[in-house]
């Protein structure tokens, strides 16, 4: 049914043209900076505290991977369409399948080789100018940004299969990326509305109800950013005391990210077939 | 207001017959393309609505239409990058769907609005697409300085202009030597020097054995190359023929035009009846009599009688041109 030949040309042309798009490459070079930058501020000189360099990194991480992964998501079908190179493409030998499947694996490998860069210098950093480098739980933070990354990437080419006009998929792709701001906003709200209160989170002990733990599923980011804490044992993050409960475990979140991923591709794949282009 | 003239049914001419050779008969059986009663709907616009049409191999066939006419949409259905309302389209007697990839091994298409990768040279777009395609990229460099696109193989494709783009997408269709090309409006928006070499390569590949269809709206585009037209309006087949007998059965005839003071818009009585008189149309003072020569005197003459001041007449001589608009106009044409 698919054929793997048609998908990796276009996995190939997919990463040969996408590191040359130049916002990418800007993006790619103020993440490196970046992470750079934290790694060496959180130690003062001597990066003593991995966890908050990590923190550091998180929230980097939470914002310039979305963000890559929209921008070279959300025209792959809508933009390509609209200006007429899809038109080219699907009059070859290809399987529109195939075509999709080509440019998802083309674009997380983009996305990959972003993600190697932007965290690889600060790495190479902390490596260096500390004795016991975590370097386990730095790789499985890293394998988590990707997968960040491919989920972002999975919503915005749905975004890009199911809207006709490429400026609907954009829209999309910046709700999309303020989602889990959005999202956590309406949680608090709710919380606070339903008797919950700020000191909940800020007391030395404090008391997250359970509903709000299961909840962030919903929410990409802030599932991805309780993963790394598990990974990194990290009990504290921007002053506040967080224990993660022991139903919420990497397996369960690693899994919500896979339906995640899996989920909006199928209702791409369904929707790119029925086009009109 | 006009009277019609064109009745509403695609012509199959007989003529043709005569000439029949024994491959062409065989042609006629199986055509390259074939496109049975297609609709197709985009909200309440009908694009395409109930077309018939077929493609013979080894042809050069013009789809002729104005703006709007479906010729883009059936084209793409063709290709199966839109799916039909209803209807069935068979390439080389396989019906086509989005499934039906691999007849595309032997199709260049060239879509009316098309673009590539802009961070891609021109020698690595169309490495690319030989890949898909199966051919050798040797060909490449080739292609390239056959649509004149040699000095600038590497150039990002995103500094081109908008006619150096069309010339690339002329050069990805020629990819893989296919026996069938369709290109929809190969000459849109392309200037003088760069329509005589789309003209030309049109030509020789259709010498070499490929089978083409075109589409424009200009007329004289289609008279200059095609073997037969087919012309489209309101997404109807509103014509199908040769261009010779195209004009045969338009039965062109010259025109009569009068100038009558106080004409008014009204055609006078009885100038419809007389022998050799098609149709008259009158637009404020002037009279239009399509008629045969020997008629225009007859004309001249019932003029006088009723008692009209012709101030001035002139005869206009038929173009195809005229027909197309005259055929088009009298289905509705949004020209
Ligand atoms: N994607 C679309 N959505 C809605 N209407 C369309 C679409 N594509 C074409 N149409 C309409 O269908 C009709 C035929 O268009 P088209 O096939 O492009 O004509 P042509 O190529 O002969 O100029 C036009 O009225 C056009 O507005
Ligand atoms: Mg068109």
């Amino acid at each position: 049914m698919i054929e793997f030949g048609p998908v990796h040309t276009v996995l190939k042309k997919e990463v040969s043209d996408n590191i040359r798009n130049k916002w990418i490459i800007l993006l790619t070079i103020i993440f490196a900076f970046l992470t750079l930058a934290a790694s060496v501020l959180a130690g003062g000189g001597s990066l003593g505290g991995l966890e908050e360099t990590v923190t550091t990194l998180m929230s980097i991480s939470m914002i310039l991977i979305p963000l890559i992964s929209i921008m070279l998501g959300y025209s792959t079908i809508s933009g390509e369409d609209e200006d007429g190179s899809l038109a080219v493409l699907l009059s070859y030998p290809i399987k529109r399948g195939e075509v999709f499947i080509g440019k998802f694996l083309g674009l997380g490998i983009v996305i990959a080789l972003a993600t190697a860069v932007g965290f690889g210098v600060s790495g190479i950093v902390i490596g260096l100018s500390k004795s016991a480098t975590p370097w386990g739980s730095y790789a499985a933070f890293i394998s988590l940004s990707v997968l960040l990354g491919l989920l972002y990437l999975s919503v915005s080419m749905c975004f890009s299969a199911l809207f006709k006009r490429r400026v609907a998929s954009l829209g999309a792709g910046i709700l999309l990326f303020f989602w889990s701001t959005i999202y956590g906003t309406v949680l608090m709200g709710i919380y606070f509305a339903t008797g919950g209160s700020m000191s909940d989170f800020t007391s030395a002990n404090p008391t997250i109800p359970d509903w709000i733990w299961q909840s962030i599923y919903f929410s990409p980011m802030d599932m991805n950013q309780t993963a790394s804490m598990l990974v990194f044992n990290i009990e504290r993050a921007f002053g506040f005391a967080i224990e993660v409960p022991s139903f919420v475990d990497l397996a369960s979140i690693i899994g919500a990210h896979l339906v995640w991923i899996i989920v909006p591709l199928i209702i791409a794949y369904l929707a790119f077939e029925r086009r009109d282009i | 207001m006009r009277t019609k003239r064109c009745e509403n049914e695609v012509w199959k001419s007989n003529k043709e017959s005569d000439l029949v050779t024994a491959p062409a008969a065989l042609n006629a059986e199986a055509p390259v393309i074939e496109v049975m009663g297609l609709h197709k709907n985009y909200d309440k616009v009908k694009a395409v609505n109930d077309l018939t049409m077929s493609v013979r191999k080894g042809e050069i066939y013009g789809f002729l239409g104005p703006n709007g006419a479906g010729k883009s949409t059936t084209i793409k259905t063709i290709m199966a990058l839109t799916h039909p309302t209803s209807g069935v389209i068979k390439v080389h007697n396989t019906p086509v769907s989005t499934k039906t990839v691999d007849i595309h091994k032997d199709i260049g298409y060239l879509p009316e609005k098309i673009s590539f990768y802009r961070n891609l040279t021109p020698v690595q777009t169309l490495t690319f697409l030989c890949e898909l395609k199966g051919a050798d990229p040797v060909v490449v460099d080739q292609l390239l300085e056959d649509v004149g696109l040699g000095d600038v193989s590497d150039r990002k494709v995103g500094t081109f202009s908008k006619g150096m783009v069309q010339l690339l997408g002329v050069a990805q269709a020629m990819i893989g030597d296919p026996s069938l090309y369709i290109l929809d409006e190969p000459m849109g928006g392309l200037d003088a020097r760069w329509v005589r070499i789309v003209r030309d390569k049109i030509r020789e590949l259709n010498e070499r054995g490929a089978t083409i269809v075109f589409s424009s709206h200009i007329l004289s585009e289609v008279q200059m190359l095609c073997d037969r037209v087919g012309i489209i309006n309101k997404g109807a087949l509103v014509a199908e023929d040769t261009i010779d007998n195209l004009s045969d059965h338009l039965e062109l005839r010259p025109r009569l035009e009068v100038t009558i003071t106080g004409l008014d818009g009204a055609v006078p009585d009885g100038i419809d009846a007389i022998e050799g008189v098609w149709n008259a149309d009158a637009e404020g003072d002037k009279l239009t009599v399509s008629c045969d020569a020997s008629s225009r005197i007859q004309v001249l003459v019932a003029l006088e009688r009723r008692g009209l001041t012709i101030k001035n007449f002139k005869t206009l001589d038929p173009t195809l041109e005229d027909a197309f608009v005259e055929l088009i106009s009298d289905h509705g044409g949004e020209q």
